[in-house]
């Protein structure tokens, strides 16, 4: 269990007004959820994801995962990034083993359990290719079996389909949605994407910018009916979709009604 | 929860999606190669014909057959105390040696420049304000601190690499993209793992780079040293067959050191093929 408890995050600004980049956002994360931070733009929901993973120190409150307050950056926490970042001079099955060597894990038992996370994300036949001549959705997939390999207690996904086209996004958000059926990992899945919050959350959390915080949040489960038959197009038909997305979309394009309550 | 227990199904494997690859292609080399060749064999022509028909005196101008001719005399008899591979490895020997200190001083101190700020600010500017000097500026006040032998030159020499090679890594360590560093470090790994995984490799791109800029700025300083203070090594043997107007003798020395500049930017260039074939690339 993933907790936030009344985390804010503050940046100096160059004009000396205080950046509220996360303003006392509380939230549980708990195993086997999808948690999906969905807003606009310097809403902090990246703030958040980095202030999980270590990267950023908190200002107030805490984050704290089974128990245990989060200092710094850790191997109980995977990270998917948006732009790649894999090693150009490793192969891909080296890539997904660097955790693993990390942990002093031998040779032959890291590259046999990095062989079935490859399979696991369908780039078997690619273990021995350099990075680089992969396409930008197959990097992504070394980057989550990366990710996976340590075994971590959360995926922390920041906006990892971001930068790919709309179909290789598509087989991306299957992909993840089957990886979590299988794995039961506790996620928190960073996007601007409405409809991709509705159909991988299991929690989504509707953010807003200025000071960055949690303005609304809903339950959702599209995504095991999407694990289960991989079919996006009757779930982004069925009229709760619909309507929760209207509902989400006015909220970010809306947000002081939010405030004022007028949308609840 | 754990992976073991998992994957009775998995996902469908990515067979038909690959990136083409933007590799400039071999053809585009060999087809330069081929042009070059002719523009040597054409300058080579010129110059046969130039001293043939008399179109500038001998003593400008030696025919390639007397150069060739003095090739021969000067491998076999000597020139200037020595013969032509004394004095050619009297001069590979210095500027190996400087660039030996140039790589194992430069790159571990380049390297803590790069990680650490104090380092970093305590050695920049001892560095910076040498490294703005011409050598052979100081090359009197070396000769007067270290004498007029060998580690005079050879100081002067580590000089000259060293700088470009320290600039470069620690250059190369600051130049590690902070995302592959907060990747690592999710990954778990420590700060060893760290430094040897992520931010040694990352820098390599960039020491090489110094190391070629190092060896042009090495062999220029090489010859110009021994112009003026040696006694012995190719510099040495140009200025002294200068001195009694022995121009095919010049001209020996000089495409004895284009041949070994030629040598050294090709050996980089292959060792960059081999130690970095992914530069530029992800």
């Amino acid at each position: 269990m993933l907790r936030i408890r009344d985390a804010s995050v503050t940046f100096p600004a160059s004009d000396g007004q205080d950046v509220h980049a996360l303003d006392h956002v509380t939230l549980d994360i708990a195993p086997a959820s999808i948690v999906v931070a969905v807003g606009a733009s310097g809403c902090g929901k990246s703030t958040l994801l980095n202030a999980i993973a270590g990267f950023l120190p908190l200002s107030e409150g805490t984050i704290t995962l089974d128990g245990r307050e989060i200092v710094a950056p850790g191997g109980d926490r995977g990270v998917v990034f948006q732009k790649d970042t894999l090693l150009p001079w490793a192969s891909v099955l080296d890539n997904v083993a660097l955790g693993l060597k990390y942990r002093g894990v031998s040779r032959g038992e890291r590259h046999e359990r990095s062989r079935h996370l490859l399979e696991l994300v369908g780039l078997a036949d690619f273990a021995e290719k350099p990075p680089y001549e992969l396409s930008g959705g197959m990097r992504q997939r070394v980057g989550i079996a990366r990710a996976l390999a340590t075994d971590p207690k959360i995926l922390l996904m920041d906006e990892p389909f971001g930068a790919l086209d709309s179909l290789t996004r598509e087989t991306m958000q299957q992909l993840l949605a089957s990886v979590w059926a299988q794995t039961g990992k506790q996620i928190l899945f960073i996007t601007h994407s409405i409809e991709e919050a509705l159909t991988l959350g299991t929690t989504i959390v509707v953010m807003s910018p200025r000071p960055g915080r949690i303005v609304a949040r809903f339950d959702a489960d599209f995504v095991r009916d999407f694990a289960e038959n991989g079919d996006i197009g009757p779930i982004q038909s069925d009229p709760r979709f619909i309507e929760l997305r209207q509902e989400i979309r006015s909220l970010i394009h809306q947000p002081e009604a939010a405030r004022t309550g007028t949308l609840q | 929860m754990t992976l073991a227990a998992n994957s009775p199904t998995s996902f469908p494997p990515a067979t038909t999606q690959r990136r083409p690859s933007f590799r400039p292609r071999r053809s585009a080399s060999t087809k330069t190669l081929g042009i070059s060749l002719v523009t040597l064999a054409a300058l080579v022509a010129l110059w046969f014909l130039a001293a043939q028909f008399g179109w500038a005196s001998p003593l400008f101008l030696p025919s390639p057959a007397d150069v060739l001719t003095q090739f021969g005399v000067v491998a076999a008899d000597g020139y200037a105390n020595g013969t032509l591979l004394d004095h050619t490895l009297a001069s590979l020997g210095r500027i190996a040696a400087a660039l030996g200190v140039g790589i194992f001083v430069g790159i571990p101190l380049g390297l803590l420049m790069g990680l650490n700020r104090w380092i970093r600010g305590i050695f920049s500017v001892p560095i910076d304000l040498y490294w703005g000097l011409p050598p052979l500026a100081y090359l009197p006040l070396l000769i007067i601190w270290l004498g007029i032998g060998e580690t005079s030159k050879i100081v002067l020499l580590s000089l000259s690499t060293f700088a470009p090679i320290c600039f470069a890594a620690q250059a190369g360590v600051r130049s590690v993209p902070v995302e592959r560093i907060n990747a690592a470090l999710s990954l778990g790994a420590s700060r060893l793992q760290l430094f040897t995984s992520i931010i040694l490799p990352s820098a390599l791109p960039e020491i090489l780079t110094g190391l070629k800029i190092a060896i042009g700025a090495g062999l220029s300083t090489l010859v110009a040293a021994e112009l003026i203070a040696a006694q012995s090594g190719l510099g040495y043997m140009i200025m002294s067959a200068a001195n009694f107007l022995a121009t095919d003798v010049v001209f020996v020395g000089l495409i004895i050191i284009a041949v070994l500049a030629f040598a050294f930017t090709s050996g980089m260039r292959w060792l960059e093929q081999r130690l970095i074939p992914w530069k530029g690339k992800l």
